[in-house]
């Protein structure tokens, strides 16, 4: 996998668990006044990528001190959360 | 398929053989499992890594699991002042941390099905403030609290989440303690009877199925506080 991907993979869930109402890109924000989504649709799309990730065989841990920062959190935005995505997939290679 | 923690002994133990009983399919965690009747994995819930292990082995067999019931603790009678810092941490360990543990690693099974039911333990002594509890009380003050509030984080996804608060209820949780304490604390009740591990059962029935559906964030004190 590599960083394209990962993109593509956090899309692809977030159209999932949006039934498609949600067409996201790179720079979308996940958390804050701009949030394209609930703290809801955020643990279901948390959910979504640890599925995508145990069939790409590796465990994707979302929990962060950060978590909710607008500067530091992982759900910063789409790009964010796919590198960290990434960042995983590739410590357990 | 409901998870009991604590599952060996005490409460645990007894709501876990009255939910195998009933019919349920039940998984146990404890410290030891040596000789249960039901499946079940050895683990401290204070171990968050050892948690989260089965966690993710119940989530790759796609267990269906309805419900969560919190009952591992551990007590210490003894007054703030003369208790060991190693004995408040493993106080606030198990009952509080290991409770946050669980509902933190189990709560996404039941997100998954958009349907549960979590039951934490709570304890008379956080009411009534008993004497030679402070810091027992203090761990189960937090998870009142914590269930409060995760209660609505989890309503969203229909799980509810509810606190037992047991009065004196004559398991090994209470070894060491005397008959004249219990009566005392007894008489401090709304209905100032010592209860069976069957009542806190038959409770711990009636929050897992649909007939407490309006029911979350809700603390109940088997005989009342």
């Amino acid at each position: 996998m590599n960083l394209e991907k990962s993109k593509s993979i956090v899309r692809a869930c977030i159209s999932e668990i949006s039934d498609g109402e949600i067409e996201a890109t790179d720079e979308m924000n996940l958390i804050g006044k701009e949030a394209h989504m609930d703290s809801m649709k955020l643990v279901e799309l948390c959910l979504a990528l640890e599925d995508k990730a145990g069939d790409l065989e590796f465990e994707f841990d979302w929990t962060s001190e950060a978590a909710m920062s607008k500067s530091r959190s992982l759900f910063r935005t789409v790009s964010s959360l796919a590198e960290e995505f990434y960042a995983q997939s590739q410590k357990t290679e | 398929m409901i998870l009991v923690t604590g599952a060996s002994r005490g409460l645990g133990r007894a709501v876990a053989d009255r939910l195998v009983g009933t019919g349920y399919d039940v998984f146990g965690i404890s410290r030891s499992t040596e000789e249960l009747p039901f499946e079940s994995a050895a683990c401290d819930v204070s171990d968050y890594e050892g948690v989260k292990a089965i966690a993710q082995k119940l989530r790759k067999e796609k267990r269906a699991l309805q419900g969560v019931i919190n009952a591992a603790g551990i007590a210490s009678m003894n007054l703030a002042l003369t208790t060991p810092p190693s004995m408040t941490q493993k106080l606030i360990q198990t009952n509080l941390v290991g409770t946050i543990h669980c509902c933190q690693l189990f709560a996404p099974l039941m997100i998954r099905r958009k349907a549960g039911s979590i039951i934490n333990f709570s304890t008379i002594a956080v009411a009534l403030g008993l004497k030679g509890e402070s810091i027992y009380a203090a761990s189960k003050a937090g998870v009142e609290g914590f269930s409060r509030a995760f209660a609505r984080e989890m309503a969203d996804f229909n799980i509810r989440v509810n606190c037992v608060a047991p009065g004196p209820i004559k398991t090994d949780l209470l070894r060491g303690v005397s008959d004249e304490q219990i009566d005392a604390i007894v008489s401090h009740q709304i209905i100032p009877k010592i209860f069976q591990p069957g009542d806190v059962s038959d409770l711990c029935e009636f929050l897992l199925s649909s007939k407490s559906a309006s029911l979350s964030g809700q603390l109940l004190h088997v005989g009342g506080a």
